[in-house]
């Protein structure tokens, strides 16, 4: 914790930390000072002028979301000079705000009514004024209403910031208007739909398409959770009704707006838990037709074949299953199956020490980032969070070193691109980095004996040595040599493609024997080829494969959507998704994250547990679930780099864009997401 | 030429001295400002050339293109030096005859030459001519007297000789110093010492800092920096460099409108001069100093007067103020430390460096030192550019150079500072120019504007068109700002209609004096400023307006209704014959009548009638 500062806000003693604004600091003492502009993590802009407080000692009323806190300062918040300025401005964006809060989706949660409460106005002093702009709703993600909009600019800043571009304002004075380029609707101006404004919008201005009749905020129910649809497992808030989700939000776990923020697929893509392609009922193959089964009959069925097979089973899970799930599968294979044919598809793109020895970090503290094979892109829909989170960091503070054979979507922001070989690169930089005053083990230069420098490796080594705090993220292809950067100084992360992949192989779903590709029998990523190792094959999880591996007499499919595999299955059990369970995750920075159920599981699908507990049963064994410490254990195994070898490992031709939408297959395909595809906007 | 030092700055004032003290040929100094060159002055400066060509004397007499020289009123204007001859309101035809009887016969042209009003004598030189006399030009020293297009004669004045001494013989802190002593204070309006703003900038440890020169000159009737700028474009390079010296500044920006095409070109000549006499660039006089400049060119948004929506604009952005602190001279330009100061304060710093700051503090009054530049303009004679020492009274510039109030009519008010500032009415007229005491007086000194208003103004319709143009330039961002001058421009066209109610007066100070606590920038802060001083000075107009229907000044064109006065007509027909509407009847030897109908209320009738029969 650094330097703290005392002060005294309404009489009250606050202990802050140095830097903090008054907001923030009031805010620690359980005191609101309203605001209509303010984000959290940004800087303070001061356009609405609702955080004007008094101090002692100065006479004009200052705005607190750009003050700082200083030792012995006197804060009043609710003086009678700054409350007639609040009352003044809500006043005035009253007389030109619709009164509508009687139908208004937002009511209940939008700040204007929440101060226009306090002041108890009804309506403006002002005669009404109006303009009649169009609502744009060209788009089934994101409704624009400029009528309702307070031109607080938080949505503008927002979008700016994590790089989108796509908002801006027009005009001047009253006439000043949020617009995309060329005020064309948001479906025309490149905008990606990830809904960070909406998030934001302390109004109706900006609101989930679909969101009018959903219900009342207060009516809803809000879980705590986690995106699981790609490797930057975001944190997300579920509101639910009855049943049914509702809406989706960035988490609001983290408190910064660093990291908050989900993307199009974490917040529209929840209708597949409806959709068509659900899986609600067992099924087994009869007569070459799967019909539906209870559960029971299916389970009894398959302990049976289970026990038979014993060795020659094999279990090949996605690298989306929650901790809880993995570690259960892990225990019933080798305790009651017996069989160590285990593995998941972050096998496909990495090796099981690649993720174990990735590390913990905190991006909010890197004061370098480099990236290495990595290629985040909000556009291409590749690991959004993380493009988004870079630009962030960059904006606040920080630079960034992109390092990649192709050209990335950061490469402009960074100040030093080494396009060509990653590895030689890398290895170019570590040659370089003892010229800048940082010594260097002998154990580590003796690998990079042989390596060629040019003047943008030694510029990078040189930035990388001037760096306090760097932090290396990787493709787990590029891991070994990339951790070697780390070794010297900072920290070094595997960025896997999936939610859990380091979850999956830190609860030991990893490979003992035979590989996920053995089992599947696929070469270089999805393309299968050749014949299974396995006689019974056992998929948990929506595995993106498409057909039923040669030389498997039983395959069994537990899965939560027909996938291509599921149809080809001849058994086939309904996985409860991760919406519909509760559990927990470890995210591309290793940290543990809880994930809360929403609602209740679909037809008669189940969470894997459930169903491994089940199956054990049946076949005559007791498995116990792991209890939340045992995961919390297993995922906190701490990390000890060593020199690593500077050779690439896996050959994984899947694209990243590929290889995500054949995993995300069925949300892409049964949720509103499926519009990109139609308007040809993936 | 290759780098310069000081030697060779030296030999080129010598070697051109004689063009500036007009030792050689006889001078015809010709306005080339953007005033003059609207009433024609290029073209007489062409059939100047070709006159003293055809008459054969083009080897003794020079025509020069100068900048502004302040007698705007009576444009085009031409000097003769050394004999400091007037004359002005030239045409194309005066040419021949002006050049023969000037040139040729020697003897003065007697009707273009300057007619005292009062005493109808004629003054032919210029430094008799009141307009002049009672000015002390110091920002504008080199006006009339070089081309701004001439670097060589600039420097015959002594341009660059203060750059030379910041650079070469004083260190920063002595610089800091001068500067100090001088007592200058921003001319932009706030009147911030310019020796703080300085020493704040260089205190800061970045390797990077910037200069940068506002030229955003955007406040209604104001064309000071305008005419600084296409008259003596290097006194502000001068300036902006030794700024750079004392901050340590590498790189300058001049941000000025797209509006000033003629001062953005002989900025641009400038520079480009300068950067060949290696005055700007690398190793600057042999002192190994360096600094190089740019042109902005902003696109006339008023806000980007300010100084954090000005870098803003700079740094690609929209033009949007942001809360200070920090402060420019923290984190100004791409969060570098950053000087910021306006042309008219950069222009003094060469004659505070030359002179010594001492000598600057011998004019002025106690806080407020040196001259000030003004735009006078409105109603009165002499409109155009004066320079005045701080602590001349109000009633000076407007009577002793401005000449007074045309016509009959009577001084109402004078407004200062633009949509900033306020009116200050007749019983204010021996204020003094001092940032304080006009301060005080609920105006504000601003950047120069003088707009001087006689009876037929009227002071609400005034404060409306200042509330308009302030709420159509607010750029948005802070809600008092953006809403509550557009609450106060509804009042405001509410009065003026004749719906006004006793209680808007109140409410008008309501919403001015919240608006001004609680806005973002000084735009928004200083927006009520007319419409305050006008409601402190001139209530009974507002109240005449709202109790009694009545806008004295009949510009309210609700309020008015014309009628002829049939005591006072004499059927002279005018007013039927300037009716664009067909509204006045009129019949020989009758008393016209005006039809309340067909009337537009342009004021034509009463414009042109000579007998005051128009109520």
């Amino acid at each position: 914790m650094g330097k703290q500062v005392k002060l005294r806000i309404d009489g009250q003693e606050v202990q802050a930390p140095a830097g903090m604004n008054l907001i923030d600091a009031a805010e620690l003492a359980g005191i609101h000072i309203p605001n209509l502009c303010y984000l959290r993590g940004m800087k303070g802009i001061g356009a609405c002028r609702m955080c004007l407080v008094e101090v002692e000692g100065l006479k004009a009323p200052i705005i607190a979301c750009n003050t700082k806190v200083k030792q012995d300062m006197a804060v009043h918040t609710r003086t009678e000079r700054v409350q007639e300025i609040r009352r003044f401005v809500v006043d005035l964006i009253l007389s030109m705000h619709p009164l509508d809060c009687v139908t208004c989706t937002k009511s209940g949660v939008c700040n204007l009514q929440e101060y226009a409460y306090e002041f108890g106005l009804k309506e403006s002093s002002f005669s009404r004024k109006k303009f009649t702009y169009p609502v744009d709703e060209g788009n089934p993600f994101v409704k624009r209403d400029p009528a309702y909009c307070i031109l607080c600019g938080r949505c503008v800043r927002v979008c700016k910031e994590q790089g989108t571009n796509v908002l801006d304002f027009m005009g001047r004075g009253i006439e000043s208007k949020v617009i995309t380029a060329n005020d064309m609707p948001l479906h025309e101006s490149g905008c990606t739909f990830c809904g960070s404004c909406i998030d934001v919008c302390p109004v109706s201005a900006l609101r989930e398409a679909d969101r009018e009749k959903k219900g009342r905020e207060w009516e809803f129910s809000r879980h705590e959770s986690v995106c699981m649809l790609c490797g930057c497992g975001c944190d997300i808030t579920v509101s639910t009704k009855g049943d049914l989700i509702q809406k989706i939000n960035a988490g609001s776990r983290s408190p910064s707006t660093e990291q908050h923020f989900i993307c199009t697929y974490g917040r529209f893509g929840y209708e597949h838990v409806d959709g068509g392609k659900r899986i609600l009922s067992p099924m087994v193959r009869k007569g070459g037709q799967l019909q539906e089964v209870s559960m029971k009959d299916a389970l009894e069925d398959l302990a049976g074949r289970l026990k038979k097979a014993g060795k020659n089973t094999g279990f090949i899970s996605t690298a989306s299953i929650l901790n809880e799930d993995a570690m259960t599968l892990q225990r019933f294979s080798g305790e009651v199956v017996k069989t160590s044919n285990i593995d998941s598809t972050a096998s496909l793109y990495a090796r099981p020490e690649q993720l174990e020895k990735s590390q913990k970090a905190k991006l909010d503290k890197a004061d370098l980032i480099i990236l290495v094979g990595v290629n985040p892109s909000q556009w291409t829909r590749v690991l959004p969070a993380l493009d988004v989170a870079v630009r962030r960091r960059l904006s606040r503070k920080g630079r960034l070193i992109t390092i990649n054979s192709q050209e990335t979507a950061l490469d402009k922001l960074a100040e030093i691109n080494l396009n060509g070989d990653e590895i030689q690169a890398v290895q170019g930089m570590i040659k370089s980095v003892p010229d800048h005053g940082i010594k260097v083990d002998q154990k580590l230069l003796k690998h990079v004996q042989e390596a060629s420098t040019d003047k943008n490796m030694q510029q990078a080594a040189e930035m990388f040595a001037g760096s306090s705090n760097p932090l290396i993220i990787s493709d787990p292809a590029f891991f070994d040599v990339a951790s070697n950067l780390a070794w010297i100084k900072g920290q070094a992360m595997a960025m896997p493609l999936e939610s859990n992949a380091r979850g999956v192989v830190l609860m030991g779903v990893k490979s003992k024997d035979n590989t996920f590709q053995d089992m599947a029998a696929v070469e270089h990523g999805l393309v299968q080829r050749g014949r299974s190792t396995v006689k019974l094959l056992y998929a948990v999880g929506d595995v993106p494969l498409s057909k039923k591996p040669d030389g498997v007499d039983f395959l069994v499919v537990q899965s939560s959507s027909f996938t291509g595999l599921a149809r080809e299955a001849d058994m086939v059990l309904p996985a409860a998704t991760y919406l519909e369970s509760s559990g927990s995750m470890v995210d591309y920075l290793g940290q543990l994250k809880t994930v809360e159920q929403a609602i209740e599981p679909r037809g008669e699908s189940k969470t894997h547990r459930d169903i491994f507990v089940q199956l054990a049963k049946n076949m005559g064994a007791t498995l116990k679930k792991p209890t939340f410490s045992e995961v919390k254990k297993a995922a906190g195994t701490e990390v000890i780099l060593s020199v690593a070898d500077m050779s690439r490992k896996e050959a994984f031709q899947e694209t990243p864009e590929s290889y995500l939408q054949a995993l995300n297959a069925p949300v892409l395909e049964t949720s509103r997401l499926l519009w990109l595809k139609e308007s040809g906007m993936t | 030429m290759p780098a310069m030092n000081l030697q060779d700055l030296q030999s080129i004032r010598e070697a051109n001295r004689h063009r500036v003290e007009f030792t050689r040929n006889t001078c015809l100094m010709l306005c080339g400002g953007t005033g003059c060159r609207s009433t024609g002055s290029l073209e007489i400066k062409e059939a100047l050339q070709k006159e003293i060509t055809t008459r054969g004397i083009q080897d003794s007499v020079d025509v020069v293109e100068t900048g502004c020289n302040g007698f705007c009123a009576r444009g085009p204007i031409l000097v003769v030096q050394p004999h400091d001859i007037f004359y002005h309101n030239l045409t194309l035809q005066d040419i021949p005859e002006l050049v023969q009887e000037q040139l040729v016969n020697n003897t003065p042209l007697q009707r273009l030459q300057y007619k005292d009003p009062v005493s109808k004598q004629i003054l032919p030189r210029q430094q008799d001519i009141p307009f002049f006399a009672h000015q002390l030009p110091w920002v504008l020293r080199n006006r009339g007297i070089i081309d701004p297009e001439s670097i060589d004669q600039y420097i015959a004045r002594d341009g660059y000789f203060a750059a030379a001494r910041a650079l070469l013989e004083m260190t920063p802190g002595d610089i800091l110093q001068q500067m100090h002593k001088s007592g200058l204070r921003g001319r932009g309006g706030a009147g911030f010492p310019v020796h703080l703003k300085w020493k704040y900038a260089s205190e800061e440890k970045s390797p990077v800092k910037y200069v940068v020169c506002n030229a955003d000159e955007g406040d209604p009737g104001a064309f000071m920096d305008r005419s600084i700028l296409e008259a003596n474009p290097h006194s502000v390079l001068e300036g902006m460099l030794i700024a750079a010296r004392t901050v340590n500044a590498g790189h300058g920006f001049i941000y000025c409108r797209t509006e000033y095409p003629l001062a953005l070109e002989r900025v641009q000549t400038a520079i480009d001069r300068a950067r060949e006499y290696g005055l700007l660039g690398s190793d600057i006089l042999g002192s190994g100093f360096q600094f190089d400049l740019e042109i902005y060119q902003g696109a006339g948004a008023f806000v980007c007067g300010e100084e954090t929506a000005l870098m803003r604009s700079i740094e690609g952005g929209r033009g949007m103020p942001r809360p200070r602190p920090p402060f420019p001279a923290q984190k100004g330009l791409w969060d570098r430390p950053t000087v910021l100061n306006n042309v008219e304060t950069l222009a003094n710093v060469p004659l505070i460096i030359l002179e010594g700051g001492d000598w600057y503090a011998g004019v002025g009054t106690e806080h407020s030192k040196g001259t000030k530049v003004f735009a006078l303009s409105g109603d009165v004679r002499n409109i155009g550019l004066v320079e005045v020492p701080m602590g001349t009274s109000l009633c000076s510039i407007i009577y002793d150079i401005g000449g007074g109030i045309p016509g009959k009519r009577k001084f109402k008010a004078v407004q200062l500072g633009g949509p900033s500032g306020g009116c200050v009415p007749a019983e204010y007229l021996d204020l003094p120019v001092d940032y304080e005491a006009i301060s005080r007086a609920g105006a504000i000194m601003g950047s120069g504007g003088m707009i001087v208003m006689d009876q037929r103004t009227c002071m609400v319709d005034m404060a409306r068109f200042f509330m308009d143009f302030v709420q159509e330039e607010s750029c948005g961002k802070c809600t008092p700002c953006r809403e509550g001058t557009m609450r106060i421009l509804e009042i405001l066209d509410r009065i003026r209609a004749g719906d006004g109610v006793i209680q808007d007066l109140w409410e008008l100070e309501d919403l001015s004096a919240t608006i001004r606590d609680s806005s973002l920038c000084g735009l928004g802060q200083t927006a009520p400023n007319p419409v305050l001083s006008t409601l402190k000075y001139f209530p009974k107009e507002y109240e005449d307006h709202i109790r009694n229907k009545k806008c004295p000044a009949k510009k309210c064109t609700a309020l008015v209704k014309f009628r002829v006065n049939a005591d006072k007509c004499t059927s002279c027909g005018l007013c039927h014959k300037n009716c664009p509407s067909g509204a006045v009847h009129w019949k020989k030897k009758q008393p016209a009548e005006i039809d309340p109908q067909k009337c537009i209320k342009c004021m034509l009738c009463l414009d042109n009638c000579m007998f005051d029969a128009i109520d």
